[in-house]
């Protein structure tokens, strides 16, 4: 293993595209680059057109805008140099053999992130968002991962922390100062703080189902008999919504599923086999599938052309499902009249006629889906941001149990301080996990601020 | 050259170098204390005070390893509280007013109990190296020794400077007496980083010129305690444990003990032991005013610590009252307690009111107190700055990195306190003892005692003010207690030789008793007619049935001592031991949860660190770790885990580095496997170790 070593990679992402980025990092960043690039050296952070040279044959490789970002104020922390060439898929790859035949070395999957959390550029929470962000699917998620990459959960999380450091500090001051001047703290003054914690972990932990459809979207199961027009209703929401469609790898081909970019909440839509008797046994695998998509449901359209077919339909459905349902009448374009596109209301249902052919009532039918959403998620602001990984939920659950743990114990008396202490320390522990770095001085620390201890 | 060499000289004589001297003694080795004077040994210089929270257990703890300081302040009470009584047992925190000229003597004694342990006037001028080696001492006196280990203990006498006032300085390492400047001048020389640091202390007074009838007063509750193990109630039931005899004269077996003793002098501190407790004071409260707020901020410029005299950063625990009033200037008032010295005097300690204003200015300031409008200022209050010397330069064991066969224990390094100082006197004269014997080094875990937790503070993170114990420091605030000090820390001192058979089979019958508690709790039943009325009085539900009082006693605010009383049992066990069994009960999850993180660490402490490890290379820890790890070179993952700055990725890295090293080594093949197969310790030291 070569240790503090330079490292160079292709940062965007292969084929023909017109201009491909190469980041070199690294304590030699500078001396790999300057072996390829003239006019050097360069002044830091201007970007400057040069040419680039294979340090071996000396040949010309590309014309390319190169900048330099000297450590520490770079992503990594280290000496960074960016190569803006050509794209396709020669030239970058020619310039990557001359970085490494330079002295870097090709950097390993997320390593540039790695080195900047090493290097305290950003803290674990902010490096998951760049991932997140790369990965993102929806706006939403991008939203949610930018937010977060701008450190929007490590503050909440932080000021969560030095919540729970002021509880410890106020145990500790009634510990470890007995006889002081400003006699015992009051019991209240704990309790309130200990129970704005609570509540406040209350919230973000209420956010963890949101922030599983923001990263995930929410299923929306097409549901109905075969025939009823649920394949044409799935591609016309998706027209509708110039949708950025990609496939979700792993889930079962009975069943068709597509990603909708829809705000606020990103949609999964699923349209599955039409769910009636069947004797056949393809069909009967088709409708397991078609329960176990309904089951897991965030909203179900439950599909028919008419009123009585919707009806059997939403009937059905809730014997397979507690989510919201909504009633769609397809294929309104083949009736008459043009009452037809209006909204009615079915055993407190809302239905709406709509026509996949026509486009009516599609609108109609996106805004009550996202307005059903709403109604039960809480939707992501830049106050809470939204818990979108399993591990941060891990923790912030424990840190709640904790908390409220020690709130009972104090609130009714049912431990005495120090042992009570036991529960918020814990808690701190486990928000730590997220973000790292407790330090009991930071505890003393208050102390010392807040009272005047000593005889 | 040297007129006689010892396995271990001890340099000062306050509470570090008394410790390290009986540790080293009772490891068996010859032991020269090398003091300027004499007659200050054992001098408590600032207030007339050990224990309090956290260092009430670290006494007990000394106490535990074969140390002096319980026994001697047993000897020299004159008012005792147990803090923290409202709190539980838990954090029961003990602290004794002492007459400081009758501690003073119990301490020196208490050494002179050791045949071979000798103290010896002389000021210590210049250490003796050879080949980068601590081999021995000169004094100004012109006397040289030599020694296979040097401790040094010289407290604040390095450098020391007292400061009275912007005018007034004088040089000195205490009110009284001359600083050490030689000494510190050659360590420095020797390539030691050396810092200042100040502290303060408040005027005394002659209490026959206080109206004491305005003060409150403060009774001692001596009846609850005494540090000794074993004498933990010294009336009722439990004496009978410490009825063996008097500490004083248990240091041998062979029957030198009575002759020691009387070559103490005519003092006879066993004596004072056997006659039981000596009569109580009371201490007296009061309070500075408004009135003391306004002289303090009209003459705050001319205070040395406002005024710029001083330099140096002092503790933010003991506030000078300049401070006080400067830092908090909405307090109505300040609490003052007003000590007593000892028998022999009238003079009293104004705790509360450290200063470094002008003589007359403290005077005008105590006249201020209500009680004492006509006081006579015995002594003028003082901030003094001293040299200490940063203790990350140290390793585990207190020994100066730079200088093997050099330890350094106490105020030197930065702390503060006598019961600080105690505890590091203990670690030192044990692991200098261990060197000169050839044996491996004895650190102690955090986990075992408040002063592995002192240690492993100081050397690992540094101090940046003078350090103190505190109870918030210690992740086993439940398991780690005064109560138990004997049973944490015995298996230790049995390990290594220091206690003589009467000791073995007292810390036997201590520890038994406890196990007599618990067992007691648990095959006793009480039935709901005895329980009653304890119950009613704690507000607990009564019992339908009879019950094992262990499981009544899990109840909060039934105490487990009452439990027994009422059911008639357990009237021959020490209250010590009753107290221990009880918080095992109450508290068994909690008390769970801590050893179950304790096992970890000591996991954790098994996974070494080797000392060639060359961090500022170790790619996968990011740069700031980096070169922390490299300035301390940690011996263990666990004190890694420790130092500011390193997060638990960094650890990862470091068991990766280690784990790939052990590959290497195992096998010639060096496969860049790219982190795999690493142990499962990042849970582990994502809490707090």
């Amino acid at each position: 293993m070569i240790l503090d070593d330079t490292i160079a990679a292709v940062a965007t992402a292969p084929g023909h595209g017109a201009v491909a980025l190469l980041r070199v990092s690294g304590r030699a960043a500078l001396e790999v680059v300057g072996q390829l690039v003239r006019p050097w050296p360069l002044e830091p952070r201007r970007a400057t057109l040069c040419a680039v040279h294979d340090p071996r044959s000396g040949a010309l490789l590309d014309r390319a805008l190169v900048t330099v970002f000297a450590g520490p104020s770079s992503y990594t922390g280290e000496d960074v140099v960016e190569l803006a060439t050509h794209g396709g898929a020669v030239v970058p790859a020619s310039v990557m053999a001359a970085l490494e035949a330079a002295g870097a070395r090709g950097a390993r999957a997320g390593e540039f992130t790695r080195r900047a959390v090493l290097n305290g550029r950003m803290d674990l929470v902010q490096a998951e968002a760049v991932g997140d962000l790369v990965d993102a699917r929806s706006g939403a998620m991008q939203r949610s991962a930018l937010e977060q990459m701008d450190g929007g959960l490590s503050r909440r999380v932080g000021a969560l922390r030095e919540q729970l450091l002021e509880v410890e500090a106020l145990l500790a001051y009634d510990i470890d100062f007995p006889e002081e001047d400003d006699g015992p703290i009051p019991r209240q003054r704990i309790a309130d703080a200990a129970a704005s914690v609570v509540s406040q972990l209350e919230a973000l932990i209420a956010t963890v189902p949101s922030g599983a459809l923001i990263r995930d979207g929410a299923v929306v199961v097409i549901a109905g008999p075969p025939n009823a027009g649920k394949s044409s209703l799935l591609n016309a929401l998706l027209g509708e919504n110039r949708a950025i469609v990609t496939d979700i790898p792993g889930t079962t081909r009975d069943a068709i599923e597509v990603m909708v970019d829809s705000r606020p909440w990103p949609l999964r839509l699923v349209d599955t086999a039409g769910m009636h008797a069947a004797t056949d046994i393809v069909e009967r695998l088709g409708i397991e599938v078609s329960e176990r998509w309904v089951s897991s449901a965030q909203v179900v359209l439950a599909c028919g052309e008419g009123l009585d077919e919707v009806q059997a339909t939403m009937t059905r459905l809730r014997a397979l499902t507690s989510a919201p349902l909504i009633g769609v009448r397809t294929k309104i374009d083949l009736l008459s009249a043009s009452a037809s596109t209006a909204t009615t209301i079915l055993d407190d249902t809302p239905v709406i006629g709509v026509s996949a052919e026509t486009g009516a009532g599609l609108p109609e039918l996106m805004e009550t889906i996202q307005r059903t959403l709403t109604a039960r998620h809480v939707a992501p602001t830049s106050e809470l941001p939204v818990v979108t990984r399993a591990r941060h939920r891990r923790a912030l659950e424990s840190a709640h149990e904790e908390a409220t743990a020690f709130l009972d114990a104090w609130v009714d008396d049912l431990l005495p301080a120090p042992v009570a202490a036991v529960h918020v320390r814990a808690a701190l522990g486990a928000l730590e996990e997220l973000v790292g770095g407790l330090d009991v001085e930071e505890v003393l620390d208050r102390v010392f601020a807040s009272f005047c201890v000593g005889k | 050259m040297t007129e006689q060499t010892f396995d271990v000289i001890v340099v000062g004589g306050g509470h570090a170098g008394t410790e390290a001297a009986v540790a080293a003694a009772r490891m068996g080795c010859s032991v020269a204390l090398v003091t300027s004077a004499l007659e200050t040994i054992g001098q408590l210089s600032c207030n007339p005070a050990i224990g309090g929270v956290a260092k009430g257990t670290v006494v007990r703890e000394v106490d535990a390893l074969g140390g002096i300081m319980g026994r001697a302040t047993d000897l020299a009470t004159i008012q005792f509280r147990m803090l923290n009584q409202s709190k539980g047992p838990a954090v029961w925190a003990p602290r004794a007013q002492c007459d400081r000229g009758l501690y003073r003597r119990a301490v020196r004694a208490l050494l002179e109990l050791h045949p071979r342990l000798f103290p010896i006037q002389g000021t210590v001028a210049r250490l003796i190296l050879e080949d980068g080696r601590a081999v021995g001492v000169e004094t100004l006196e012109g006397r040289s020794f030599g020694a296979r280990a040097v401790i040094i203990t010289t407290g604040t006498f390095l450098r020391g400077r007292i400061h009275i006032g912007t005018g007034t300085r004088i040089t000195g390492g205490r009110a009284g007496d001359p600083a050490s400047v030689h000494l510190a001048e050659q360590l420095e020389q020797v390539g030691l980083t050396v810092a200042r640091f100040k502290t303060g202390t408040p005027p005394r007074i002659d209490g026959r010129t206080v109206r004491f009838e305005v003060l409150k007063r403060q009774e001692s509750e001596l009846e609850l305690f005494g540090y000794r193990w074993g004498h933990f109630g010294r009336t009722g039931a439990s004496t009978d444990a410490s009825s063996t005899g008097a500490p004083i004269g248990r240091v041998a077996d062979d029957g030198t003990v009575s002759t020691a003793v009387a070559s103490a002098g005519a003092w006879r501190p066993g004596v004072a032991e056997i006659a039981g407790p000596l009569p109580q004071l009371p201490c007296w409260i009061g309070f500075a005013g408004a009135e003391v707020k306004a002289i303090v901020a009209a003459h705050i410029g001319e205070s040395a610590m406002y005024g710029g005299a001083i330099s140096g950063r002092g503790p933010r625990y003991c506030p000078s009252v300049e401070d006080k009033i400067v830092k908090f200037p909405d307090a109505e008032h300040h609490q003052l307690f007003l000590e007593p010295e000892g028998y022999e005097t009238h003079e009293l300690y104004v705790n509360g009111l450290s200063t470094s204003l002008p003589a007359a200015v403290q005077i005008a300031m105590l006249r201020a107190v209500p009680g004492l409008e006509r006081v006579q200022m015995t002594r003028a209050g003082y901030a003094i700055e001293y040299d200490y010397y940063p203790p990350t330069q140290l390793d585990t064991t207190l020994q100066v990195r730079a200088l093997p066969g050099l330890w350094f224990a106490g105020q030197i390094n930065g702390t503060t306190g006598y019961e600080e100082a105690a505890g590091q006197g203990i670690v030192a004269g044990l692991n200098a003892a261990l060197a000169v014997q050839g044996r491996p080094p004895l650190v102690l875990g955090r986990e075992s005692s408040y002063i592995g937790v002192l240690v492993d503070d100081i050397v690992t993170r540094g101090v940046d003010e003078p350090y103190r114990l505190f109870t918030s420091r210690s992740e086993f605030r439940l398991s780690v207690r005064q109560d138990n000090a004997l049973r944490r820390l015995a298996p230790i001192g049995l390990e290594l030789g220091i206690y003589s058979e009467v000791e073995k089979r007292e810390i036997a019958a201590h520890l038994e008793a406890e196990q007599q508690a618990a067992k007691l709790a648990a095959h006793t039943t009480i039935t709901p007619s005895q329980a009653a009325p304890l119950l009613d009085a704690a507000g607990s539900r009564p019992l339908a049935h009879g019950l094992p009082i262990a499981d009544v006693a899990r109840r909060q605010g039934v105490s487990l001592q009452a439990l027994f009383a009422a059911a008639g049992v357990g009237g021959t066990l020490p209250a010590e031991a009753v107290v221990t069994a009880e918080l095992e009960l109450k508290y068994a999850g909690y008390l769970a949860r801590e050893r179950a993180q304790a096992d970890r660490l000591r996991r954790l402490a098994t996974l070494a660190l080797p000392p060639d490890l060359a961090y500022e290379k170790l790619n996968s820890v990011s740069l700031e770790a980096r070169q922390k790890l490299a300035a301390l070179q940690p011996s263990t993952l666990a004190q890694a885990s420790r130092v500011p700055g390193v997060s638990p990725s960094d650890l990862q890295g470091l068991v990766f580095e280690v784990e790939r090293r052990r590959m290497m080594a195992t096998s010639t093949s060096d496969d860049d496997d790219g982190g795999e197969a690493q142990p499962d310790v990042g849970r582990a030291t994502a809490s707090r170790q």
